[in-house]
């Protein structure tokens, strides 16, 4: 159990509410946008209208003219300096600017730097590229097809397919399949979206002539990681390199690549020896930077008649676009997939993965997800819906019957996860009663006899977050610890700096908590800083839900070794040994006479004045944690819905979320994360996806098509939870952010089939709009 | 993307009138806004260009005409078009046919089926522009050619000859309006087409 500071301090399970909103809401957030340095300068990429074309010529001659234009940058440029092509973060390479062709609709094909933006913007518009058009592949279907156009002429392997990866046993889960009597099948598209992110990406790029130093305003969820690559790739001294993430305005995991933008705003830096800022409008975000998901899969359960779950085999196609740019830890080519057998204790499974390339942007991120988890957690809740209408049997109690139970834990998946914590009948018996669930059957019960369509949706999803332990996750090769480093001075306030970066979830806020809870310094006392290279020690980030496993440990961890020195000082002040000293927070005493004290402010000021003799001075310590294991939140969500006949209009009647995240730092920021992720979940089943034609033209690149849900399509969030602390973490937390995301899609679209069930249909691909409802009423019948 | 566009209009002029016009390719392209044939290839391929704005975004194709088909006793025609943005924007292709029909009144009939594939900026938008910037335009052609062939007097279609780009101004607010009046529960008998 955490012990429960005052609320003047404010540790862990206060809901302090969040220290940068201050500035936040008064408009005085610092962004990348609002960076402006003297001699300051604009770039603007020319993009390619094609989704697949040779590049005959670009003309740049009529762009230079323009009054203000100071340098136009195309792909040879780079090519002469070996910055044609750099990198992904998965063993790719993907152009900065094209040589030779281009690959997908919007990408980078030159660069104009002018005084200023307009300028910029006029001048790429006189960038002449003539192409010639060749033929385009769409459909990650025919990625593998004997006739499909070889996208990618740099590679020795003359083929679109990237990687083949699978995990399990084969042939034991194929008999297990084959032999049991009961089967279910589904196929399902998690259809390709976007984070769309409030601030878009973009960079200022500051080369100093004089100093040699590279300072790089970044909207960068993994600053330090970006500073390695760029000292990597552009063979600049990684100590000659700065970058500062500020104030980023959402991230998702759309901002932890590295875009051809940054990459051509440095070069012209160095080129002109002057800042060079480039910004991304909303069309170029959502058209060329890091998309979500695109997994086409399917999944196989055998089950026995009375519903126990014998084996899982899931078969999936991955469409990475031109360039294989998912952010993902290294050993892992399909992220966590291989979560996918979810809350449930199956014999065998096994999961295998084809990664292939088309004609659209690269990508692959974690949408506000470990790696591959919503993907699988979203099949898994599907499979089984179709296996409960296969046993005609209800969905929740499916799930009862075939939870992992208490005792398991930790559990060992068939697919060799090694499960913390869970309860899962805890979880699910709460949102049950939350939702009155017999009564909502029995209403559904007596519309559907009126004629009336009313779903009722079950998704009890387990996370896995928190990569990662270092004999299994790397990112390009560098271990996915996180770091904290606290300095306390002398008059009992600190600063406290971390590897991670808040894009919006609180930061500030969170860890001083984690702080106040180990010290007892009131929250209010400690300063939080992330995001500067030069000041805070080297971490991975924040994406994947990582922040508070792996950077919540290096805080407490550091905390703790403080509180260590702080004992010793303690014991040199009150002139006893240090085990007759007790601690609670803010202070220790001695034991049996508790008005013998010392506070944690008072030992602060004698670390620094009145030490022990032949002790160090100052109070200050760093962590990097190497977590031991992941974390498994979980929860159920139950959503209910109403479906209008006459419109195919879907209105989410109630949205029931009990989640288990282990200890909580601070209520009030787990439930807005809920909260937010909930809403994401609901725009992603229901709103968008990023099409192209079959030229390969996007046909949800801009906000008229990519729609995002407002306070207008959101229901009522009706939140609960359960806590089952993470065993093998210091202060027994898990991470939240990504699991609204994560378990909801499921909650949605089940709710959605359970309306339509009894018409016989059992699958609905995302995003489910009306018009997919009312042509499924139409064929059913049932359209008014 | 691909559109098809269904038109039908009638003139009140004999069909043999309406065919010497609509059978050339050079005659019809001054009707069409922001276009114009710049050079004869040979009889039946010409070298043009055409004009398009659509909001902030201007793509000039140039490329060539083809007369695929001609016949002039069903009084049938078959174009085939194809060009890219001079600036690289991307490139749109059509493929047309006219067929005309004599009417009781004296008047004619012109059918016309139009298959067009952009690909680029302007692609992105979709059906919904698509479709609209081609009534648009198609109205005005129609407009432009009745006017031709109905006015007694020749050589007074002078204004009608222009090849400025298509008038954005008024383009796009009828565009847009359709659009609005579709988000509003307005009628739309396009939006499915693409």
């Amino acid at each position: 159990m955490i012990q429960q500071t005052s609320p003047e301090i404010g540790g862990m399970g206060h809901s302090v509410k969040r220290k940068e909103d201050r500035r936040f809401i008064q408009g005085k957030g610092n962004y990348v946008d609002d960076v402006h340095l003297p001699e300051m300068v604009y770039g603007q990429l020319v993009r390619s209208p094609y989704a697949h074309a040779r590049i005959k010529n670009i003309n740049i001659e009529n762009a230079k003219q323009v009054p203000g234009v100071l340098a136009v940058i195309t792909g040879d440029d780079l090519a002469k300096a070996g910055l044609a092509w750099m990198p992904t973060l998965f063993f790719d390479k993907q152009m900065v600017l094209a040589t030779g062709k281009v690959l997908f609709q919007a990408q980078e094909v030159a660069f104009v730097v002018a005084e200023d933006r307009y300028a910029a913007a006029d001048a790429a518009e006189l960038v002449e590229v003539e192409y010639e058009e060749l033929p385009v592949l769409v459909d990650p279907h025919h990625s593998l097809d004997a006739d499909a156009p070889i996208l990618r002429e740099d590679r020795e392997q003359k083929s679109n397919h990237i990687f083949h990866w699978e995990v399990g046993d084969r042939l034991a889960t194929q008999k297990a399949i084959e032999e049991s009597l009961v089967k279910a099948k589904v196929d399902a598209v998690f259809q390709r979206c976007h984070p769309a992110p409030l601030e878009t990406c973009g960079c200022v790029a500051d080369f100093n002539t004089a100093t040699g130093r590279l300072t790089v305003w970044l909207t960068s969820q993994a600053p330090h990681a970006h500073r390695t690559l760029f000292a990597l790739v552009g063979g600049i001294p990684e100590n000659n390199i700065r970058v500062i993430s500020p104030d980023i305005g959402g991230g998702f995991g759309n901002k932890v690549p590295i875009y051809p933008g940054y990459v051509c705003a440095i070069v012209a830096s160095l080129k002109l020896g002057r800042p060079v800022k480039w910004i991304e409008t909303r069309s170029e975000n959502l058209q060329s930077t890091g998309f979500a998901r695109d997994y086409h899969m399917t999944a196989e359960i055998g089950a026995d008649p009375d519903g126990t779950v014998k084996a899982l085999r899931v078969k999936t196609l991955a469409d990475h676009g031109a360039f294989n740019a998912a952010a993902q830890p290294t050993k892992f080519p399909a992220g966590l997939f291989s979560i996918c057998t979810g809350s449930y204790q199956f014999p065998n499974a096994f999961c295998e993965v084809d990664g292939v390339y088309t004609n659209k942007a690269p990508g692959g991120i974690a949408y506000r997800c470990s790696f591959r988890v919503t993907e699988a957690s979203y099949l898994i809740e599907r499979a089984m819906d179709v296996l409960a209408y296969e046993l005609k049997t209800d969905p929740a109690e499916l799930r009862l019957k075939n939870f992992i139970p208490p005792e398991k834990f930790p559990y060992q998946t068939p697919l060799g996860w090694s499960y913390d914590s869970g309860n899962y009948r805890a979880a699910m018996d709460k949102a049950l009663e939350m939702a009155g669930y017999r009564e909502l059957r029995k209403e559904q019960e007596e519309k559907r006899k009126k004629g009336e369509l009313m779903g009722i949706g079950v998704s009890s999803f387990t996370e896995v977050v928190g990569a990662g332990p270092s004999h299994t996750f790397d990112i390009v090769g560098i271990k996915m610890f996180d770091s904290c480093e606290i300095r306390i001075h002398p008059t009992g306030k600190a600063i406290a700096r971390l590897g991670t970066k808040s894009q919006g979830q609180g930061h500030e806020t969170t860890f001083p908590q984690i702080i106040a809870q180990e010290l007892g310094i009131p929250v209010a006392d400690i300063t939080l800083e992330e995001g500067d290279t030069d000041t805070a020690p080297y971490g991975l980030g924040t994406y994947a839900s990582r922040s508070t496993p792996v950077a919540g440990g290096a805080t407490s961890m550091a905390s703790r070794k403080i509180r260590e020195k702080a004992r010793k000082i303690a014991a040199h002040l009150l002139e006893v040994s240090e085990e007759d000293l007790e601690w609670e927070p803010g202070k220790f005493f001695v034991k049996g006479a508790p008005s013998k004290a010392k506070t944690i402010q008072d030992i602060a000021f004698a670390a620094y004045t009145n030490l022990p003799a032949g002790m160090e001075a100052g109070l200050e310590a760093v962590h990097y944690y190497d977590p031991p294991n992941l974390t498994f939140p979980f929860g159920t969500y139950i959503c209910v819905v109403d479906i209008d006949k006459g419109t195919g209009e879907i209105k989410v009647r109630r949205f029931i979320a009990v989640d288990d995240c282990g200890n909580i730092i601070n209520p009030m920021i787990v439930e807005g994360q809920i909260h937010g992720g909930l809403t994401e979940g609901l725009g992603i089943a229901f709103m968008q996806l990023i099409s192209y034609d079959e030229s390969g033209n996007v046909q949800g690149g801009n906000f008229m098509d990519y729609l995002l849900p407002t306070a207008v399509e959101t229901p009522n969030w009706e939140t609960g939870k359960t806590c089952t602390p993470s065993p093998h973490h210091p202060i027994g937390a898990k991470g939240v952010g990504e699991s609204p995301n994560v378990g909801s899609p499921a909650a949605f679209v089940n709710a959605v089939v359970d309306a339509l069930s009894h018409l016989g249909v059992r699958h609905i691909d995302m995003p489910i709009t009306p018009w997919k409802v009312w042509q499924i009423l139409k064929e059913k019948g049932m359209a008014e | 993307m691909t559109a098809r566009i269904e038109k039908t209009f009638q003139v009140k002029a004999p069909i043999e009138k309406v065919w010497a016009l609509l059978s050339d390719p050079r005659s019809v392209v001054q009707f069409v806004p922001g276009a114009k044939i710049t050079e004869s290839l040979e009889e039946r391929t010409f070298k043009g260009a055409i004009s398009v704005k659509v909001g902030p975004i201007v793509t000039d194709y140039k490329g060539d005409i083809h007369v695929d088909r001609l016949d002039e006793d069903a009084h049938e025609i078959e174009l085939a078009g194809r060009g890219q943005d001079v600036r690289g924007k991307g490139s749109a292709s059509m493929k047309m046919t006219g067929k005309l029909d004599a009417l009781p009144d004296g008047g004619t009939e012109a059918r016309t089926v139009s298959e067009i594939n952009v690909v680029g900026i302007l692609a992105q938008f979709g059906g919904r522009m698509i479709y609209d910037v081609s009534d648009v335009m198609f109205k005005e052609f129609t407009e432009r050619f009745k006017s031709q062939l109905e006015q007694p007097v020749e050589g007074t279609s002078a204004e009608a000859a222009t090849t400025e780009p298509v008038n954005a101004i008024r383009l796009v607010s009828s565009a847009l309006g359709r659009s609005v009046r579709r988000a509003f529960g307005g009628s739309d008998d396009s939006g499915d087409k693409s």
